[in-house]
């Protein structure tokens, strides 16, 4: 055992005076290790969602909730909840959704405005904020805060209503769990929605199925429309395993063990004195370094 | 100029190219594609500048050459493994 970790380990006469953990052959291996568990992966997430997922808990409620207390920590009034915004914001989920965009306007030109008008709330003024893969409700506001132009909608102070969906689908090839915000203010009295409906009929991925073109808007009943919008309320799922934490785990562990044996090679080597052909260890550790910094520095959730 | 300051000249060049891709990968927050080309892009200045490095100090040698390939590819392979998962 001892022989073998420093033969792996430890620059030596056995393995050419280069830990052998840095050896092409051995540096090739973690290549097709690294592949192999992107694909492993991704398979298992497609066949066994529940096991290998995204975790993720966002929850209107919780949203209105802290959207409200970010207003009222300013003295501004709480925003009421509105089934027509809700709509609307549902209509634009399914929107970005099944013509696969990720921006305030779709690519025919549809402006956040045209789901709020077709749902029928004359607004004075309205605003809308989106996220995409935050994974639970205090990250989201806590983004929105964090960022000007969408914090200036949550502290407006004209606005009265506002209207959320919370939906999980494909976006561009990837699993993304969708928030969409709409702000509004109007001069009629407005329908205020009912209650948040239970956590507990949240949908979730699983009971969204294929995740794909989630609705159909044809000419939906009044009820049929208004359970629809209790539908997109929350997005709660909890895998047995989390994708990103794995993921970021797995790769930060690899990058500090890289870095740690290029230090004890490089140290050994130094002061042994020891000539050979190899890279500079310096160098290659100022790299893994500034890679473990841009990987630090990536984050699932984004905002729009 | 002297040969002694050859590295130390390297070496800022590296922490300049260092730090400024790692910004760029910053300031592409959001745009995982643009994130996975700023890492390639950040790997194939590494492997360039490791192989001039090597040059300038007269012990390049196809290893060397391979061994920064490789040092490039693990970097590329782990920057998909997080950014893409």
């Amino acid at each position: 055992m001892y022989r073998f970790l420093r033969h792996f380990f430890f620059p030596h006469e056995t393995n050419n005076h280069r830990a052998k953990a840095l050896h092409p052959d051995t540096m090739l291996v973690y290549i097709l290790l690294l592949a192999l568990f992107n694909f492993g992966f991704r398979y298992v997430h497609r066949q066994y969602p529940s096991i290998l997922g995204y975790a993720t808990d966002i929850r209107l409620s919780e949203l209105l909730n802290l959207t409200n207390k970010k207003r009222a920590g300013l003295g501004l009034s709480e925003l009421r909840l509105n089934a027509k915004l809700s709509e609307a914001a549902a209509k634009k989920a399914s929107d970005m959704f099944s013509h696969n965009y990720w921006s305030h306007t779709s690519p025919e030109g549809k402006t956040p405005w045209t789901f709020v008008i077709s749902s029928g709330y004359q607004y004075t003024m309205a605003g809308e904020n989106l996220a995409k893969n935050f994974s639970n409700s205090s990250g989201v506001v806590e983004a929105w805060m964090a960022s000007s132009t969408h914090r200036d909608n949550i502290i407006k102070p004209g606005y009265r209503d506002i209207g959320f969906a919370i939906v999980n689908g494909i976006l561009n090839g990837e699993e993304t769990t969708l928030v969409v915000e709409i702000f509004g203010a109007s001069n009629k009295e407005e329908m205020i929605a009912q209650k948040p409906v239970p956590l507990s009929s949240g949908v979730s991925t699983e009971a969204l199925g294929d995740q794909t073109p989630l609705i159909f808007f044809g000419a939906p009943s009044q009820e049929a429309s208004k359970s629809f919008i209790n539908s997109l309320t929350s997005v709660i799922q909890k895998p047995l395993i989390n994708i990103p934490t794995m993921t970021r785990d797995i790769v930060f562990i690899f990058l500090g063990l890289l870095i740690g044996i290029l230090i004890i090679d490089g140290f050994v080597v130094s002061k042994k004195r020891i000539v050979r052909v190899a890279g500079h260890n310096l160098a290659h550790i100022m790299f893994f370094l500034a890679i473990s910094i841009a990987l630090l520095l990536v984050k699932r959730g984004v905002l729009l | 100029m002297k040969k002694r300051w050859i590295p130390i000249i390297n070496f800022i060049v590296l922490g300049i190219i260092l730090s400024s891709t790692v910004l760029l990968f910053y300031g592409s927050r959001g745009n995982t594609s643009m994130q996975v080309l700023i890492g390639i892009l950040l790997s194939v200045l590494y492997v360039t500048w490791g192989i001039i490095h090597h040059a300038m100090k007269g012990d390049l040698h196809p290893k060397v050459v391979v061994e920064y390939l490789l040092v490039g590819a693990i970097a590329i392979t782990l920057i998909i493994t997080v950014v893409w998962m």
